[in-house]
């Protein structure tokens, strides 16, 4: 254990920049030593577009994180993104060579191999292959082939890729100001890891991320993955939407949002109006509380309402017995959790970090999901790691080669 | 109220016939280089002094100027030999460009043959009853000043008697270039691009579009007031993909005699015809329309037109062309009220026979719709525009602007805004882009 242990993850929000210092424990829980965050600049709809810009507003991160939690940074888990960022479902299959019958370690890596087996745009990469369920001749419900006898391995895998410059570009960045990236991970895949229990992937549930730039979502059918995606729209979409219909400037609209902003309609008394303070506290333009409702209303029902023609398109929505959770920072709008429930027509929760301890400010805080589920992410994958120095290089090898191809 | 023939047939449509001559040296090179993806249906026809250059040429049709006087030599860079070998070979040019309805002439002034006998095909073929659409390359500027001088005064006498005169300066085609490229290279490029313009045009003409833009709204977008040689505007650009429309649209702008979009901000009107396949939805075209206006003026007229075509496949194609008053008027002969270009009532004026029949056809109209060629079930949309179309070809003056009017109004794109997304790769769900807030794109009323 020891130096080890801690784990850092960075997350590269469009609306900030967060950076969480934790500690794993043996035992499988996490400890938050600190939350460093700055806001982001550079960055739109989940991807870095100003290199410079987005650098200084990691770097100021990455202190700040060091600062509060006391440890030096050397490596991250970076938590990527995007609108280009898609996944779909597929099987892998192999036979088991003539000469033995028992399924061993290396049939794994084939089988994961034979399931990337599929055309992904020529400019894409995977970024993960996430395993569903196992069959072996046919038969399913086997938790762990190793050592069982069987003449065909076949495996389930849920395949996530992306754009492999833009990935690359955000490893970029972080390298260029210190750290390591150890692994990338896709966003709401981390935030899974904290949000739901076990229980609530084996019933069933979606995660709703609504970020700053963008909303990412993930379904846990049966305890595994079985969709995934991201909708280049959040947070900053709504204030932008704000700010145009209503004529006033960004940063009062972000402002207006966070503090007054609800997404139903009808609750408001016909003509109240929210008066907006100028910037020497003299009370300044007026504005309609329904209007503001109502931009805000239009934009999270069509959010919604995309998402949902995704999950239809797959199916798995009538099978959510843990319902929907809504975590990120959009999450903290008023009514969103009813809306959610309207349009998909199941029950939905707001969520935060679970299963963590340490700072009780970062982890109930719906923003810092994604950053401490990298940490959660972290933890599962050291478990895995083979014990034998040689295959944990293999391993160290694998997560490079996930990024370059 | 006007009776409808319920059993006309509604889209019994031939495809114009048309020709393509390449004159002189120049004219036949691009005519070679057009006939490696010729427009479908073209005719081609070589006209040139030079018997070696003529046997060398791959058109079908040769015509060879000036027996006697050039006895199969080239014109010599002189204009009155290249005229006076036009004169001797009358007949034979009559006869390669009969029967066509329009002719697009290839020609490159400056030299003998194109500059002598342009003005002969052109008059020729005019008087056959065609339009003739000219494109003309200037020579570059380090030919000389005597060669531009002649190419000026060639220049001057096609814009007198052709329908259209679109022109390329080869100083300009030059820029497009890059500096180190071989001259082989340069000359290709200029050649390309002639030649998609000659192909652009073929289909625009050809095509019949849901909004269709006929030879009218060519002559527009190209006339330019001023004396001065206008400064022509053409980019084309095809694109597949997801984002097929702002590809192609960024294409086109990249195009050779676009500079990059700068200039379309003064054009006075600009032509825009977007094709695709039958999968081609309004919103692309709303989008591609979208960002192409922010490149235009807010006083220029947009002459729109959108063709549905299956032999598109999932391609989309956006032709964009305009004229801009030269910035440097060259200084040049007097003429007593010259037409720059003709205007457009141009072919009404000589009707020619397949002009006639273009208002028995419906304006709205997809080109792959075969249902809707042999239903006799009455399309109320496609009956409506037919007495506009009426009005239009029976000369009325008044009439045409008016429907140019009317036509803008329905195309009004205004540029949405997308605020501090302005910048960033646009969201397209659906063609409906997801940067522009949800609330302007439904109308939902905000104050």
């Amino acid at each position: 254990m020891g130096k080890d242990s801690i784990v850092v993850g960075l997350e590269i929000g469009t609306s900030k920049i967060c950076a969480v210092v934790g500690e794993t424990r043996g035992d499988g829980t996490i400890r938050i030593l600190g939350v460093g965050h700055a806001p982001s600049r550079g960055v739109r709809k989940g991807e870095i577009v100003d290199f410079e810009t987005a650098g200084k507003c990691i770097r100021e991160a990455l202190v700040d994180a060091e600062e509060k939690s006391d440890v030096m940074i050397g490596s991250v888990y970076l938590g990527v993104t995007g609108g280009h960022i898609e996944s779909f479902n597929n099987r892998g299959a192999i036979n088991i060579p003539e000469d033995r019958d028992e399924i061993c370690e290396e049939d794994f890596e084939d089988v994961q191999t034979s399931a990337r087996e599929v055309s992904i745009p020529s400019q894409n990469m995977f970024v993960h292959s996430i395993l569903q369920h196992y069959f072996i001749d046919g038969q399913d419900g086997v938790l762990n082939p190793i050592g069982m006898l069987g003449r065909r391995l076949e495996a389930d895998f849920h395949i996530i890729h992306g754009v492999a410059n833009r990935i690359k570009n955000s490893i970029r960045c972080v390298k260029e100001v210190g750290p390591e990236v150890l692994d990338v991970v896709y966003a709401p895949l981390a935030t899974a890891q904290v949000v739901l229990d076990q229980n609530q992937k084996s019933l069933g549930a979606l995660v709703i991320d609504m970020g700053g730039g963008t909303t990412d979502y993930i379904v846990y059918v049966d305890g595994a993955v079985q969709q995934s995606g991201s909708l280049p729209i959040g947070g900053d979409h709504m204030t932008n939407d704000i700010s145009l219909g209503l004529r006033i400037p960004m940063a009062k609209a972000e402002k207006l949002k966070v503090e007054e902003g609800s997404v139903l309609l009808g609750e408001s008394h016909p003509g109240e109006m929210i008066v907006l303070k100028d910037e020497t506290g003299f009370a300044g333009k007026e504005v309609e509380r329904e209007m503001l409702n109502t931009i805000l209303h239009c934009r999270a029902r069509e959010t919604f309402e995309l998402l949902k023609r995704q999950l239809d398109a797959e199916g798995h929505l009538p099978y959510l017995g843990a319902g929907i959770m809504l975590t990120g920072g959009c999450s903290l709008l008023k009514g969103i959790d009813q809306l959610a429930e309207e349009i998909f027509g199941a029950p939905a929760h707001l969520t935060h970090a679970h299963a963590v301890s340490g700072l009780t400010s970062a982890f109930e805080n719906p923003q810092f999901s994604t950053a401490i589920g990298l940490i959660k992410y972290a933890e599962a994958m050291q478990p895995e790691r083979p014990k034998s120095l040689l295959t944990r290089v293999l391993r160290k090898f694998s997560f490079l080669w996930m990024w370059m191809f | 109220m006007i009776p409808i023939d319920r059993n006309r047939p509604t889209a019994v449509q031939q495809d114009v016939r048309i020709k393509i001559v390449g004159l002189g040296g120049a004219g036949s090179n691009t005519l070679d280089r057009i006939m490696l993806d010729a427009p479908p249906g073209a005719e081609f026809v070589a006209i040139n002094t030079d018997m070696q250059a003529l046997t060398g040429s791959v058109a079908a049709e040769k015509v060879q100027l000036g027996r006697a006087t050039t006895r199969g030599l080239g014109a010599g860079g002189d204009p009155e030999v290249g005229y006076a070998a036009a004169e001797e070979a009358l007949d034979e040019i009559r006869a390669a460009i009969g029967g066509a309805q329009m002719v697009f002439l290839c020609v490159g002034l400056g030299g003998g043959t194109g500059s002598g006998a342009a003005r002969i095909v052109v008059a020729q073929a005019r008087e056959q009853g065609a339009l003739v659409i000219v494109f003309a390359t200037l020579p570059f500027t380090f030919e000389g000043r005597r060669r531009m001088a002649q190419a000026e005064e060639a220049l001057a006498a096609v814009r007198r008697d052709a329908d259209v005169v679109i022109c390329f300066e080869n100083d300009k085609m030059g820029d497009a270039v890059a500096p180190l490229a071989g001259i082989q290279d340069a000359f290709t490029t200029a050649d390309q691009t002639i030649s998609q313009s000659v192909r652009a045009i073929a289909a625009l003409v050809q095509r019949r579009g849901v909004m269709h833009l006929g030879f009218d709204e060519l002559a527009t977008a190209l006339r330019c007031p001023g004396e001065a040689a206008p400064r022509c505007l053409f980019g084309f650009g095809e694109a597949d993909g997801d984002n097929r429309a702002n590809d192609a649209l960024a294409r086109a702008l990249k195009s050779p005699l676009m500079d990059k979009g700068r200039m379309l901000d003064d054009a006075r009107n600009v032509l825009v015809n977007v094709a695709g396949g039958p999968g081609m939805t309004l919103n692309e075209v709303q989008i591609l329309m979208e960002s192409l206006n922010r490149h235009i003026g807010d006083e220029t007229r947009i002459l729109f037109g959108a063709a549905v075509d299956p032999r598109m496949g999932l391609r989309m194609s956006v032709t964009i062309l305009s004229a801009l008053e030269a910035q440097v008027p060259v200084a040049m002969t007097p003429r007593p009220a010259p037409r720059v270009v003709a205007p457009a009532p141009a072919p009404v004026e000589r009707k020619p026979e397949w002009e006639i029949e273009e208002p028995a056809m419906p304006t709205v109209e997809y080109v792959d719709s075969d249902d809707a060629m042999t239903e006799p079930e009455p399309m109320p949309l496609p009956a409506e525009p037919e007495p506009v179309r009426v009005a239009a070809s029976a000369a009325n003056p008044v009439a045409k602007p008016k429907r140019a009017e009317t036509k803008q109004e329905q195309m009004q794109f205004e540029p949405v805004a997308r605020g501090r997304f302005e910048k960033s790769e646009p969201t397209i769900v659906d063609g409906q882009n997801l940067d522009v807030p949800t609330f302007m794109r439904r109308n939902v009323k905000v104050k």
